[in-house]
């Protein structure tokens, strides 16, 4: 007999939508909303915590592994806590021939971190990316996960960095983590 | 069956079957395919690609694990495209395996080892750095050394498939892969050991035997597990004496049998050998004089041990003593334990110490009903389960109960703990120790209604009960499972057996299982219950079958009428018995004690008078009567017991010589073996059995509070209790506290960590103080309190219990 | 026939065989000994010699021998026993290491089974026992002998690989 453990509970919302996409599949392959599941709650919390998996295990009924290796598998699941952005810039072929380095130089330099690293304040994360499929506008910058900056210079950084920073700031750091 | 071709020969095989099924079936004279990831007890990876063959107009070579024969098939196991490509695969499973070879445990017994002597290269072309990985924790049992592993996933197959727990995992891809429990925990599974036979490289190896012996100084002789009533087959690994040590058993593996434990073995039988060297074990005969031990030689305890029990008989008559022999003794050890006794008169003899109602004892068969075959228990379609923690009982028939889940089989359980099985459940009815009763009762209404033939020939207060019941909708559920299919099993576990109403269980199981055309079966949780019937330590039956008139006293009844003298055998009562309380006062006032025991404690140390040291089941000679009905015999594995301990059945035997018993000559187990057969082939009268008187139904009112005593997995015999690895598991569980639902701590008004004082529902009973835990599992007016621990002795584990808040 | 007899007395008066015998001690009286004084001095010898036996360690003062028992495994003379456990450090080390020197009979199968270089045969020679008992080498003695003689057994062991 496991002495019992906290179990944190997903909430009404975060359940809502993956039930959304447990309908999707058929009815004995729930497992199928993983996927779905862990970037739902990556999206709302920022990250995906140890408890937080389990809970989504235990909604879609499944063991816990089942769930743990699925995340650890896919590299844009975050099983740490990261900063409140995260900037990925993109170091394949044609990226690194339009100057991704420098980007990402310039990216260090005005952030004061090194790649993979998080900004001290905890509001940027920066990472590299594999091909982002938008080679006619490299070198591109993604910004977590879904927001493309399309033939970036360090201009164009500076702007972003300062727009991110202004609302990263009017927002606060999500407090769900 | 398919016709098709190997290496050139015409071999058959079934339709369906893989090319490495069917090369395996053709045997290793036609070819023999390596493989790591391939097994033929779990589902099909094809991940490590070791088993490539060429196929006839095939593009390239396939992997013979997951290819199917066809007709016409011609297969090249070692052809140059066949042999090139499975001298590739190894050249990449080698690239990150270390060259660690000489401090590795599988050093000697590896299949990569092996394998790369027929297939690796002399030298590899990878100058690049070699991965490492992190090694896990994964428990007492199981050493990790991951950056060995070849991600065969056998060890991750096994948890999800056999175990029933998935509790590793490949995490990670790629160079990065390994294989985890995630989130760092000992592992739970009490089957776990079996991925250190699986593991094909030395990445999962036995703690416990760690660096201590390599494979090729051991010698292995068979055994049978003593710990569960399946009887598995094992090896026992032996190191030679040498001038350092005496001979040893270093470990225990599992040896195939496909009727019983197939190639697995539970976690208990795999490493209680490691109890055997504690510093509890009686290493000579030791006696106690004017209140002092000594240890003394076999000649002046046998002696003195004679003389003191002569003495009570001589002033007390036979009748002044009891026997009780455990039920994990030899067949050959309780019928010369019960001759013995009887020789001299003595009336008392049992096994039963674990149960609390002997109503129906008359009424028993000869021996505990067996199944036929456990290989059919898969084949089951609907499981009743009684009163048993079955994965702890019964780890190895809860993985073929398990399997048969996973072909769509039914369990219903009744219990009063909702206990974790690792294994899909229908219907569960978590009731109260006398609840069970009462569903059980109301089952057998759905199923009778109220057709009162029927009940009329049922014993009366078993129909009355009948009658009471208003089924709800599980019982429903489960009667009309069990109606509607065609051979149910019911299962009685040990908390059934160690029930105050077992009677009550027996007869209303027996009654359903006659209407539904069921089949009942008695999950004993020692290994040869079923051999201690045949062999009659029992007091109401003779070795030739017949009833005796006036039975001796039961194990019970030997311990409350605190007789004059004990004689045990491989028993510490107040951890085995179901009366803790009872045995220990008992025993203190007796006045002679002998016990002949592996081990000792300290209460023993106070009781008894004579200490003889006697061999552990690994180490004896003699047979076990199975689940099956099957008498295993087993020879000794080492040449002589630790330091002066005996056989028991020698031990007995010369007890009975001392005695001046005649016709105790035996030279042999073996002699003691053939008597034995002869008395049991003898044929059973069949005699009349009066009907039985049933005791009253309790009367349960609303501040009723039960106990649910199981005993736990690793606390189950005086080996397991020894086995340290095993007992660092126990107290991980932190089993030592009183659990119950919350419905009962409101009503008690206690809340998670108040201190409460528990004791048997008995004027004098000794209070036991305990924190609580509120548990879900539990039922509604039952606390959870395991038997077998330390320092908690509370008699009856089903029984009433007071508790003070 | 009586030519040979008389050959024979006559070569016997004039002492010819001794001044033959003689010349070859003069001979040899004029060059350099080739014999020593042993025990004072040593003849030369083979690196390759096997001598008493020695476990060694690495430069860091750990000891090399990870008790894998090869050389248990490998003595014809089952002249090793070896019994290993887990140290403290969680690496596989030996608990005793015993060599019978009475049973050993400098194969050197054990040092070629040796898979670190541990147990090593040295060039030393000159050893007795005084006491039952002595004759088995512990693994602290073995140890102390190795590092008695790492000099000259790292020596050998660079000029039997040169």
């Amino acid at each position: 007999m496991s002495s019992e453990e906290q179990i944190i509970q997903l909430t009404p919302e975060i359940c809502q939508a993956i039930d959304q996409w447990v309908l999707k599949y058929p009815p004995e392959q729930k497992r199928s909303a993983v996927l779905a599941g862990l970037r739902i709650i990556q999206r709302a919390y920022g990250w995906l915590s140890d408890e937080r998996m389990r809970a989504l295990a235990e909604y879609l009924d499944l063991p816990p592994m089942d769930v743990y290796e699925v995340a650890s598998f896919y590299s844009m699941y975050e099983r740490k806590p990261i900063g409140r952005y995260k900037l990925a810039v993109c170091m394949n072929i044609s990226c690194h021939l339009c100057g991704s380095d420098n980007i990402i130089k310039h990216l260090e330099s005005r952030l004061g971190i090194c790649m993979g690293e998080t900004t001290s304040d905890g509001l940027f994360t920066l990472r590299r990316a594999e091909c982002l499929a938008a080679c006619t506008d490299a070198p591109i910058l993604q910004v977590d996960d879904r927001d493309y900056y399309k033939r970036v210079t360090p201009e164009i950084i500076d702007q972003v960095l300062e727009q991110l920073h202004q609302a990263g700031r009017k927002k606060g750091r999500d407090d769900a983590t | 069956m398919i016709k098709f071709e190997i290496d050139g020969k015409k071999i058959q095989a079934k339709s369906g079957s893989t090319i490495i099924e069917a090369a395996d079936a053709a045997g290793v004279d036609v070819s023999h395919i390596p493989r790591f990831c391939y097994h033929s007890k779990l589902s099909i990876a094809a991940s490590c690609r070791m088993c490539l063959v060429e196929v006839e107009n095939g593009r390239k070579p396939l992997p013979a694990c997951a290819t199917t024969v066809t007709a016409g098939m011609k297969i090249y196991t070692k052809s140059h495209q066949a042999m090139q490509a499975q001298k590739e695969v190894m050249s990449f499973l080698l690239i990150n395996h270390p060259l660690d070879c000489p401090i590795c445990d599988q050093g000697g017994e590896c299949e990569l080892q092996d394998l790369s002597m027929g297939y690796g290269r002399t030298s590899t072309s990878f100058i690049e750095g070699k991965r490492s990985i992190k090694d896990k924790d994964i428990g007492p049992l199981i050493a990790t050394e991951m950056t060995r592993c070849i991600h065969c996933t056998r060890c991750v197959r096994f948890c999800s498939e056999i175990a029933g727990l998935r509790e590793l995992g490949i995490l990670g891809r790629g160079e990065h892969s390994e294989i985890s429990t995630y989130v760092e925990h000992s592992m739970q599974s009490e089957l776990a050991g079996n991925i250190i036979d699986l593991c094909p490289v030395g990445a999962l190896t036995s703690k416990p035997f760690r660096f201590k012996a390599r494979a090729w100084e051991l010698r292995a002789r068979a055994g049978i597990a003593g710990h569960d009533c399946l009887g598995s087959n094992i090896n026992i690994h032996i190191k030679r004496e040498s001038d350092s040590q005496p001979e040893r058993i270093m470990r225990v593996v599992s040896r195939t049998n496909e009727k019983l434990n197939e190639t697995w073995l539970s976690d208990r039988d795999r490493f209680s050998y490691t109890g055997l060297y504690h510093a509890d074990r009686l290493a000579r005969p030791m006696i106690k004089q004017i209140g002092k031990w000594q240890e003394t030689d076999w000649e002046t305890a046998l002696t003195v041990a004679t003389q003191k029990l002569q003495n009570v008989i001589a002033q007390n008559g036979a009748q002044a003593v009891g026997g009780l022999i455990s039920p994990n003794s030899t067949v050959e050890e309780c019928y010369l334990f019960q001759a013995w006794l009887r020789s001299l008169g003595v009336p008392h003899i049992d096994h039963r110490i674990r149960q609390s109602d002997f109503d129906h004892q008359i009424q028993s068969p000869l021996v505990w009903s067996t199944c036929k075959c456990v290989q059919s228990l898969e084949e089951t379609t609907s499981f009743l389960l009684i009163g048993s923690f079955i994965r702890e009982e019964q780890p190895l028939i809860t993985s073929r109960i398990r399997k048969a889940t996973q072909g769509g089989a039914r369990v219903h359980v009744i219990n009063p703990v909702d206990f974790d099985f690792h294994l899909t459940l229908t219907n569960r009815c978590i009731v109260s120790p006398w609840g069970m009763v009462c569903s059980l009762a109301a089952i057998a209404q759905v199923l009778f209604g109220n057709d009162k033939k029927k009940l009329n020939i049922m014993p009366k207060p078993i129909a009355e009960l009948i009658r009471q019941q208003k089924p709800n909708t599980v019982e429903h559920d489960i009667a009309r499972d069990l109606q509607q299919d065609k051979a149910p099993l019911i299962l009685l576990g040990a908390l059934a057996q160690a029930h105050p109403y077992f009677s009550y269980l027996r007869v209303l199981s027996e009654t359903i299982a006659i209407e539904i055309g069921a089949k009942t079966l008695h999950l004993t949780d020692s290994a040869n219950e079923a051999g201690a019937w045949l062999a009659t330590a029992l007091p109401h039956r003779r070795i030739d079958g017949v009833s005796i008139k006036e039975p001796g006293y039961n194990a019970k009844a030997m311990l409350a009428k605190t007789l004059k003298s004990y004689c045990l055998f491989g028993l510490e009562p107040t951890y085995d018995s179901a009366y803790p309380e009872l045995a220990r006062t008992a025993l203190q006032q007796a006045e002679c004690v002998i016990v002949c025991s592996a081990f000792k404690n300290k209460a023993m140390l106070e009781y008894a008078d004579v200490l003889l040291p006697i061999a552990t089941h690994l180490e004896n000679e003699g047979s076990f009567v199975n689940i099956e009905g099957t008498r295993q015999s087993f020879q000794r594995s080492v040449n002589k017991p630790f330091a002066e301990a005996r056989c028991g059945w020698k031990v007995l035997r010369v007890l009975a010589n001392f005695m001046g018993r005649p016709g105790f000559d035996y030279q042999t187990v073996l002699e003691l073996s053939s008597e034995l057969s002869r008395n049991l082939e003898n044929d059973l009268q069949s005699e009349h059995i009066p009907p039985v008187d049933f005791k009253p139904l309790p009367t349960v009112s609303d501040n009723t509070v039960w106990r649910c005593g199981y005993w736990p997995i690793y606390r189950n015999d005086s080996l397991v209790r020894r086995a340290e690895p095993l007992q660092v598991l126990t107290v991980e569980q932190d089993l030592a506290k009183l659990r119950l639902g919350a419905a009962l701590a409101t009503h008690l008004k206690v809340n998670n960590g108040d201190r409460v004082s528990v004791s048997s529902d008995h004027p004098d009973a000794k209070p036991v103080t305990l924190q609580v835990l509120i548990d879900q599992r539990i039922a509604d007016a039952t606390v959870c309190l395991p038997s077998g621990l330390p320092d908690i002795a509370i008699n009856g584990p089903l029984s009433v219990v007071r508790i003070t808040t | 026939m009586s030519l040979s007899f008389a050959k024979r007395q006559i070569n016997s008066l004039l002492l010819l065989e001794l001044f033959r015998g003689l010349s070859i001690t003069g001979r040899v009286f004029l060059t350099r000994a080739i014999t020593i004084r042993y025990p004072e001095e040593d003849t030369p010898i083979s690196p390759r010699f096997r001598g008493m036996l020695a476990l060694r360690r690495y430069a860091n003062g750990e000891e090399r021998c990870i008790g894998c028992r090869l050389c248990e495994a490998a003595c014809p003379a089952l002249a090793i026993t070896i019994e290993a456990d887990v140290r403290s450090d969680g690496s596989r080390r030996t608990t005793i290491y015993d060599i019978d020197a009475f049973k050993c009979m400098h194969c050197g199968f054990c040092e070629e089974a040796c898979p670190v270089d541990a147990i090593v045969l040295t060039s030393e020679m000159h050893y007795h026992m005084e006491a039952r008992g002595e004759n088995i080498f512990t693994k602290d003695k073995l140890l102390a002998i190795g590092d008695l003689y790492e000099e000259k057994i790292a020596q050998d062991r660079e000029k039997d690989n040169a």
